[in-house]
């Protein structure tokens, strides 16, 4: 049982009370639904962040985007740039639990849980986005592909806030995509999620992203299913043998949600509908968000 | 250690004394004394707790009560106005929205956030709105007839 | 706005406003002076001796007030069919959710903290989780003392067989060796869970001797029988009170719990609370729809005669017997099925196992062997070239069919139900090639029983229904004033009800069985009948007339053709005293000989039997299995519909609870027997983005034997045929047979590698 509690209304007091053993929290969906269901008890000391204004907001920087870690998914969905360039983030946060979870869910709470399962973890990792993570000892960057340190678990110290989330302007022709495989349409956890991101040039690919999500401990990249892409066309050979090395590269588990059998070949399935719709956005393809459904 | 506070549920102010970990739900039904919205799950599946948390929804049952302090918090106790119910509420009666009642409070907040921010949706938003507020009488059918009802009306 | 209850000419029902205010009280909402809060120490495992428990350390925790065990209750059995079960698990457990030992104090909290301070010490035992290898003479037994247990003669038990049922007509063996073609399938069926939105939650108060008890029951009597006998009292001191009740779906019928909290409540001298967390929903509830595994074989003749069926099914008791002792024979009249059949063989056996206990979820065996029958009729069908629908016109019951237990069929519109729903689905042809519409039909019985109410006139002429019936959200009981006041020419919102009190209102079964309207509303009308006679009698006198030139209309009763000749009720309330009792007379069912069948429990013949038509619209995705059910038309024949608006809103709710049970609601297990998904995330309920449109109609008969007015149940069938309609159109699309259920995404993927 927590035996402390703070408001914070800067990012300094919250930082002073991480120094002091507090664990931040902003939507609290996670902390508190874990708690409840006896997974993890709350924090002793807890310092609640929603109220920093500077942790807010979606803005536009140079071409690229600036996320505060409390933008909550309803505001990315929103947001005009996240759904013209960075299409998979939109995609993700658009299916985040129910819209009560999105209305208060956080980007933030959302990366820092670091869950395998997590929908925007995929589409940041694959826009190349970059966390800063500040202490009373200074601020550093660190790459969300370097961010998760296993299931639930950041490269984060406790005593460091998550500050920004930072993506850099896609290459011009780039389209991306995030498709989840979905029992329901509403009120899902991934089972397999695949994110795309492909940059085009004269209809040859030029720069290719692919992540898998909850088929590893981690979200994790899928080199060789990028390299399958990289420098073709796109036909549908070079999108197959992409979609299969997604599966290959996969490690997916046996549990109540799936069977590995069942993971491993919807990998494919999924990942190749990740790569047609971001293909098709990066045609110029108004492919609706969320892509997740849409059998691209 | 109990941290005294104040909230602020359907615009009455409410002093309280609460433990850091009890979640809006616990705070509103047992130390206000409100028990319109209901707990029905463990895992913010349900939905049947949902209050408005500045006009947005939340799933109360996870949401800590001392963060909701300096914010204004709607419940379906807020909802009519004195002893006229809200075209909501009355429609989900005419409509056939309301059988065992138990998700039904927290049905109305979901929607009444949902008009409030898309004053004419289609069905399929008020079904995909709807989704985070299970129902197990209806089959959501007159709830969805209720909604699109008073969306069409204004 | 005006409120709708304002408006003239519209009824809304009597706990409609407090349920959109919020003002409504559910079990959970309230709070006792000195109330204490209750928690339970489960067994955790599924199977095992108990070899100590103390409580020592939980009774030393401050703030708890009193903590039991088997030792602290009177040592009764209790149970349905069969008694083989105590509150407390005396020297056995058998399975995860029995309950070791119960705590009441001062906080929920601190009660959950003092039952994990219980020290239960268990020697494992082997773990039958297998119910059909539990058949076999050499397995374990879930029930050791299992002949010591007091039960139905008819009931057949043995060894870990709770319950066996046949249905035998003619030469099974002989039929098939004549027949064109013969078809077999197997299929498997995981155990579903009722989930009612509101978790299930108890108040036990003493005041002397006497104890009150509010509880979230659909069966307030049984609950008060449940608690007499276990804690050896009289009835007549036992009162049930059902606050608002958030759904039941049959989950929360029987006695469960009332025993446990009224028992914590005497001990610690205070009022006691339990409120059940989702979790405890899902494993300690005994109280489940059961999984299956069915065996099916049929042969028919080339147009389509079905000269025989041989089926086998296994249904999973888990650990108890519960109020499901009647499961097996109920399934084999479901292995039968609203057809025509020239001989059969139907072996049907209900196996303790330990698993979670099953008992009555909404039409209980009706959905999983209909699942399975329907599709082994459309394999039947292809075998023989025929299509489904047109097999089924063939093959169905008619009036004057005679069922395999010798009923005779009286008038029903089973063909009907089905050719309407086929016209309301519309044609199947030019739909995209991951699209396909299926079909399947099922029946289901009507159950007559005693009921009693109260009718009354307060003296400003509006007046009140006492009745025992009990409402779980249906609006069974909200339509009651209707009723009264067409008897009685006055207007429903002139009455109160007064409902599921013990102490109030005769004996009602509760709601179960459908059986509300076809009961308790005969039971209504019969009060205001007996009301409008005093009526009369007092008019008659004051006006001067005869009681026959008298009619009631709008709160006066008046001379016919002379309506300034009147007296209003008002007037006759305040110089009177106006009671009216009833019950009506029960109607008989119908004979079925069922020569030759064995575990006959009453349900060899179909009362007023309901007929259901299903067709289901649905776009499989092949690559992932998904299955999204965009339309269902939905057919049934319940008789007269009293209350439109009411009977729709079952089968809207129904439908989409068979589209659960179709696609995505099924328990799993461990190897030991435990839940593995028991929270709402892994057991997937279908939500509103998922619930198909739903179109209805209904096909009105006259039904002889029928319920008052003409009507029949309606609230259990909607969930019947919706999967194996479903199942039906995966098949078409998939070019394969789906043979678990529920038809997961990668159950269907499976089937169609």
């Amino acid at each position: 049982m927590s035996t402390a509690f703070s408001t914070a209304t800067t990012v300094d007091e919250a930082l002073a009370a991480l120094a002091g053993g507090a664990r931040p929290v902003a939507g609290g969906t996670d902390l508190v639904v874990g708690a409840r269901q006896g997974k993890a008890l709350l924090p002793e000391s807890l310092v609640a962040i929603h109220r920093v204004a500077e942790l807010r907001g979606v803005e536009d920087v140079d071409g690229g985007l600036r996320l505060g870690p409390l933008a909550t998914h309803a505001e990315v969905v929103a947001h005009r740039s996240v759904r013209e360039r960075f299409t998979a983030l939109a995609d993700a946060s658009a299916i985040v639990g129910s819209h009560a979870t999105r209305a208060h869910g956080t980007i933030g709470g959302n990366l820092m849980n670091a869950s395998p399962a997590m929908e925007t973890g995929g589409p940041l990792l694959c826009l190349d986005a970059t966390v800063s993570l500040r202490s009373a000892t200074g601020t550093r960057a660190v790459a969300v592909g370097d961010l998760f340190a296993g299931p639930g678990s950041t490269v984060a110290a406790s005593d460091e806030l998550l500050v920004s989330v930072d993506l850099p302007p896609p290459a011009p022709g780039t389209g991306s995509a995030y498709v989840r495989l979905e029992y329901r349409r509403q009120m899902e956890i991934a089972v397999v999620g695949a994110t795309a991101v492909v940059a085009l040039e004269a209809g040859t690919v030029t720069g290719a992203r692919l992540a898998i999500t909850a088929l590893a401990p981690t979200i994790r990249r899928v080199p060789e299913a990028e390299d399958a892409l990289l420098g073709t066309t796109a036909e549908g050979g070079a999108v197959t043998a992409a979609a299969r090395a997604a599966a290959d590269g996969s490690f997916p588990i046996s549990d109540v949600r799936a069977s590995e059998r069942y993971r491993k070949a919807m990998a494919e399935v999924i990942a190749r509908r990740a790569i047609g719709v971001a293909l098709a956005r990066a045609r110029g393809q108004d492919v609706p968000v969320p892509a997740s459904g849409s059998h691209a | 250690m109990k941290v005294a506070a104040t909230l602020r549920v359907n615009g009455v102010t409410y002093p309280v004394e609460l433990e850091p970990g009890t979640s809006l739900l616990d705070a509103v039904r047992d130390d206000v004394g409100l028990t319109g919205s209901k707990e029905g799950c463990d895992d913010s599946e349900c939905g049947a707790c949902m209050m408005l948390l500045d006009g947005k929804p939340v799933n109360s049952c996870s949401y800590l009560a001392l963060q909701a302090e300096g914010s204004e918090v709607t419940t379906v106790e807020g909802l009519a106005n004195g002893q006229e119910l809200s075209p909501l509420q009355s429609a989900f009666l005419e409509h056939g929205g309301v059988q065992c009642g138990f998700c039904t409070p927290g049905m109305l907040i979901s929607a009444t956030a949902l008009l409030a921010e898309s004053p004419s949706p289609t069905g399929d938003e008020v079904r995909i709105a709807l989704s985070g507020n299970l129902c197990r009488c209806t089959g959501y059918d007159g709830i969805v007839t209720a909604v699109l009802a008073v969306a069409g009306a204004r | 706005m005006t409120a709708v209850e304002d408006e003239p000419g519209t009824f809304v029902r009597p706990d409609g406003r407090e349920k959109v205010t919020g003002t409504g009280r559910y079990t959970a909402d309230l709070t006792l002076t000195g109330q204490l809060h209750a928690a339970f120490r489960y067994a955790d495992h599924p199977h095992a001796r108990i070899t100590r428990i103390d409580a020592a350390k939980a009774r030393a925790l401050p703030g708890v007030l009193a903590v039991l065990t088997h030792e602290d209750v009177p040592d009764v059995l209790y149970g349905g069919m069969v008694a083989d079960r105590r509150l407390f698990a005396r020297e056995t457990v058998r399975f995860e959710g029995d309950i070791v030992a119960g705590v009441a104090a001062v906080t929920p909290e601190l009660a959950r903290e003092a039952a994990a301070l219980v020290e239960v010490e268990l020697e494992q035992l082997p773990v039958v989780t297998d119910f059909e290898a539990a058949l076999a003479t050499d397995s374990p037994l879930v029930h050791s003392d299992w002949e010591s247990y007091e039960g139905d003669e008819e009931l057949g038990r043995h060894h870990n067989v709770l319950g066996f049922s046949t249905i035998v007509k003619g030469d099974v063996d002989t039929a098939l060796a004549a027949a064109d073609v013969v078809v077999r399938g197997s299929y498997v069926t995981d155990p579903v869970q009722g989930v009612p939105i509101e978790p299930r939650a108890i108040v036990a108060q003493w005041q002397g001797h006497r104890v009150t008890v509010w509880s979230s029951t659909q069966v307030p009597y049984v609950a008060r029988a449940g608690i007499a006998r276990t804690l050896g009292i009289p009835e007549s001191n036992v009162r049930v009170i059902v606050p608002l009740l958030g759904g039941g779906f049959g989950a929360k019928c029987d006695f469960h719990f009332e025993g446990h909290v009224a028992a914590l409540a005497r001990a610690a001298g205070r009022p006691v609370k339990l409120v059940f967390s989702r979790h405890e929903e899902f494993v300690a509830v005994g109280h489940r729809r059961e999984g299956m595994v069915i065996e099916l074989e049929t042969a028919a003749r080339s147009d389509g005669t079905l000269l025989a069926r041989r089926a086998r099914l296994v249904l999973d008791s888990g650990a108890y017997c519960g109020e499901g002792g009647f499961f097996a024979q109920m399934a084999a009249m479901h292995a039968h099925g609203p057809y025509e059949l020239e001989t059969v063989q139907i072996e049907s056996s209900l196996v303790y196992s330990n698993n979670q206990p099953s008992s009555s979820i909404r039409a209980p065996t009706a959905p999983q062997v209909c699942w399975a029958l329907e599709q082994h009729m459309d394999e039947l069908a292809e075998a023989l070239g025929l299509d489904p629908v047109e097999l089924r016109r063939r093959t169905l019951i008619e009036e004057g069919s005679v069922t395999a237990t010798g009923q005779v069929l009286e008038r029903i519109a089973m063909k009907e139900t089905l050719d309407r729903a086929v016209e309301l689905i519309g044609g199947g042809d030019g739909l995209p090639e991951d699209e396909a519409i299926g079909v399947a039909c099922g029946w289901w019985p009507c159950f007559a029983g005693s009921s009693g109410a109260y009718v009354t006139l307060n003296p400003d002429g509006t007046g009140t229904i006492v009745t025992g019936a009990q409402e779980n959200g249906t609006g069974a009981v909200m339509a009651m004033p209707t009723y009264v006041a067409d008897e009685l020419g006055m207007r429903p919102q002139d009455f109160s009800l007064l409902y599921q009190d013990t102490d109030a209102a005769p004996w009602d079964a509760g709601s179960c069985g459908s059986q509300t309207t076809f009961n308790n509303a005969r039971a209504v009308i019969a009060a205001a009948v007996d009301l409008r006679e005093q009526l009369l009698d007092a008019a008659s006198d004051k006006l001067e007339a005869a009681r026959e030139d008298l009619e009631l209309v709008s709160g006066s009763v008046r001379v016919k053709g002379s309506p300034e000749k009147a007296v209003s009720v008002a007037e006759l309330a305040a110089e009177g005293t106006f009671h009216g009792k009833g019950a009506g007379e029960v109607p008989e069912a119908p004979v079925a000989p069922a020569e030759g069948c064995v575990g006959r429990l009453g349900n060899e013949s179909f009362h007023a039997p309901q007929l259901i038509a299903h067709a289901a619209h649905v776009k499989v995705d092949r690559d992932t299995g998904v299955v999204r059910v965009l339309r269902v038309a939905a057919v049934h024949d319940c008789g007269r519909i009293l209350n439109r608006a009411g009977a729709d809103g079952q089968v809207y709710g129904g439908v989409v609870m068979g589209v659960g049970q179709a696609l995505t609601e099924g328990t799993q297990l461990d190897e030991l027997g435990r839940q593995r998904n028991p929270h709402l995330l892994d057991y997937k309920l279908i939500t509103a983005s998922d619930a198909p449109a739903i179109e209805i109609d209904w096909i009105e008969t006259d039904t002889p034997n029928a319920g008052p007015k003409g009507s029949k149940g309606v609230g259990e069938p909607p969930c019947v045929p919706t999967a194996g309609a479903i199942a039906n159109a995966i098949a078409k699309v998939i070019g394969a047979r789906v043979r678990h259920l529920p038809m997961t995404p990668e159950r269907v993927w499976e089937a169609g590698q």
